[in-house]
């Protein structure tokens, strides 16, 4: 059954600013699904909307079947964790996640025991009497979700809840929301702008560009088949090398002398892609092209190298670069040529007017 | 830094204790001077303690502040306790409210009601003194409590801090607040006024203090002297038409006048300088 449905959503500001033009999306029972985009694409906008704390100005919203559009945000039996967790400073631990459920009128003896069975699945037992300033950012984080957990809702909604803290407690508490939200099955939307934790966490991604939705899909099918240029460049790290080229009769031209041979039916400027991981590092009577190293990024397991192709040029007249990663250590000198080749089965093709997936 | 200079060190603890004793005199001659007869001020200011102190606080205290006033101080220092909490209980109140509903509230002309509450500040009670009287005699509040406190109720001070502090309200948590389920009221008195604590004990003080030193209100309004508050009382007793003052007992009075303020600013002022300096949020 569809638990949340987006039909036709849109948002435009009183001053005539177009934050999301229109959103359609449904959404599965126990699915989660992460809104992903870089700053100022709308997904915050997106999921307030949701939770009703922005209005909605076309469109339809509807959880489990009833249209939400006009209702108070406590009314939509929805419940947020948001990006610095929002705890009441001055309640205990005990009292914040009580707070949702006190005010529905739940009474003293049903909350308590809310509350403790919510606080042992996180672990929070001993902090249930401390006050937010007494706890350290992955507590706070954890009463924050306890909070939205203690009301049992229908869709849990995530504003960036990982941003605010280090970096190995993001990937601890990552795995944790995901174990978490597979134990409750419940319907979660959940808003990033860090491609990682989209890509770990969703069942499918919402790939948001200016308001609107480049593609929709599971993980993979964004990274195999990404639709648009953005997508391409926004999944992945490091992001995809995308070069200008030609689609000729004999195939893809890079540039005068570099032609990759292809039959297909699309004639005129086109970008060609190719992952960073997929080049394949070969020499001079098989390589595909030559890449002119400038800088490389040991990281022990792979090492990234970052150089330019050779004898070829961007029309700003400035070297095209490209990315190449490659599985484990690799040395090679400042300035010295590498070949590589580079599979058809891994190529991308995108129009170069319309920027979508050919 | 460290200063080893024996001579700045000896000059700046002069220039401090000096500093002190000209704060400090004022306030040991009033209480060595509550301890003496009345006729030892006829020629000096006397410097050290009477044998008349217990005598002179008994009388002031419980039977008459003076011979042209028959009141027994107590019942000054109540009726100054009741305008003084009144004004600074229905300040806070009305202010708070005032100023939630400028911030958390999306109303028409929103922000010219703001204006128009912030421009009275630019109305001290002296200039609209005739007017407010005029009401205030209207509405039969001669000679009584609500007619000493009404008036000085309302704060356009008041309200701009509260606005200032609700609006360094971080905005997550009004929406936590939303999403939890919390109406307008709970949300007042639940989230809204145990957060707003450090700034309500600093407006206490500060209101606590310009209630208690009214001076030109009670003035005008009590005829009655059941009504007399105790700072107007002291120039009363000043203003003898003929013959000696009774300093001893004015001293009595002016050391009681001072307890109160002391105490609240004594028993307040870690909250007070939180108030003012950090919004722990």
């Amino acid at each position: 059954m569809t638990d949340l449905v987006l039909k036709n959503i849109g948002k435009t500001y009183p001053n005539g600013y177009q934050a999301i033009p229109s959103i359609d999306l449904s959404i599965e029972e126990g699915e989660f699904i992460v809104l992903v985009g870089p700053s100022g694409c709308g997904k915050s906008t997106l999921l307030r909307m949701v939770a009703g704390l922005e209005t909605i100005t076309q469109g339809d919203l509807l959880i489990k079947g009833n249209r939400v559009n006009e209702k108070e945000p406590a009314d939509r039996d929805i419940a947020m964790v948001f990006q610095n967790y929002a705890l009441y400073p001055h309640m205990t631990v005990r009292a914040n996640m009580a707070y949702g459920l006190k005010n529905r009128g739940v009474p003293k003896e049903e909350r308590d025991t809310k509350v403790n069975s919510v606080a042992t699945m996180l672990g929070l037992e001993e902090l249930l009497d401390r006050k937010p300033n007494q706890l350290s950012g992955g507590q706070r984080q954890r009463v924050a979700m306890g909070r939205a957990m203690v009301r049992d809702p229908k869709v849990f909604l995530f504003d960036e809840p990982l941003s605010n803290l280090d970096a190995k407690l993001r990937v601890q508490m990552r795995v944790e929301i995901r174990q978490l939200q597979r134990k409750l099955a419940t319907t979660t939307l959940y808003v990033t702008h860090d491609q990682v934790e989209a890509m770990t966490l969703a069942d499918r991604l919402v790939v948001l560009n200016k308001g609107k939705a480049e593609q929709i899909g599971t993980p993979m099918e964004l990274y195999n088949k990404p639709a648009s240029t953005f997508v391409a460049a926004f999944i992945g790290s490091p992001a995809m090398n995308l070069l200008d080229a030609e689609m000729t009769e004999v195939g893809i031209k890079l540039n005068e002398s570099l032609v990759l041979p292809l039959s297909h039916d699309y004639r005129g400027k086109m970008i060609w892609g190719i992952r960073p991981e997929h080049l394949v590092a070969s020499d001079e009577q098989n390589g595909d092209f030559a890449l002119q190293v400038q800088a490389v990024e040991s990281l022990g397991a792979e090492t990234l190298i970052h150089g330019v192709l050779v004898g070829s040029q961007q029309t700003d007249g400035s070297a095209v670069p490209l990315v190449v990663r490659l599985s484990g250590p690799h040395l090679p000198d400042i300035g010295s040529h590498l070949w590589f080749t580079a599979p058809r089965e891994d190529w991308h093709l995108f129009d170069a007017n319309t920027q979508q997936r050919l | 830094m460290i200063e080893n200079r024996p001579w700045l060190k000896l000059f700046s603890h002069f220039i401090l204790i000096a500093g002190v004793l000209i704060v400090a005199l004022p306030v040991w001659v009033a209480l060595v001077g509550s301890t003496q007869s009345a006729s030892s001020f006829a020629d000096s200011v006397p410097l050290w303690f009477g044998d008349q102190g217990v005598q002179n606080w008994s009388h002031v205290l419980f039977h008459a502040a003076g011979s042209t006033l028959q009141i027994p101080v107590w019942h000054l220092l109540l009726n100054s306790m009741i305008m003084a909490l009144g004004i600074t209980f229905g300040k806070i109140a009305i202010s708070m409210i005032s100023a939630y509903a400028i911030v958390f509230f999306r109303f028409p002309f929103r922000s010219l009601i703001f204006w128009v509450i912030f421009i009275t500040l630019m109305l001290p009670v002296e200039v609209r003194i005739v007017p407010t009287y005029q009401v205030i005699a209207n509405l039969n509040m001669l000679n009584s409590y609500s007619g000493l406190i009404l008036p000085m109720i309302a704060s356009a001070t008041a309200t701009f801090l509260f606005r200032q502090c609700f609006m360094s309200m971080p905005g997550e948590l009004v929406e936590a607040a939303r999403i939890d389920g919390a109406g307008p009221i709970r949300f007042f008195f639940d989230i809204l006024l145990p957060m707003s604590r450090t700034n309500i004990a600093a407006m206490f003080v500060i209101m606590f203090i310009y209630g208690w030193n009214q001076y030109l209100w009670p003035l005008i309004i009590t005829t009655d002297d059941t009504y007399y508050t105790l700072v107007m009382s002291i120039k009363n007793m000043l203003s003898v038409p003929d013959g000696d003052i009774e300093w001893n007992n004015v001293m009595v009075t002016t050391l009681l006048a001072m307890i109160p303020p002391v105490a609240v600013v004594v028993g307040m002022q870690k909250l007070f300088v939180k108030g003012l300096v950090d919004a722990e949020k």
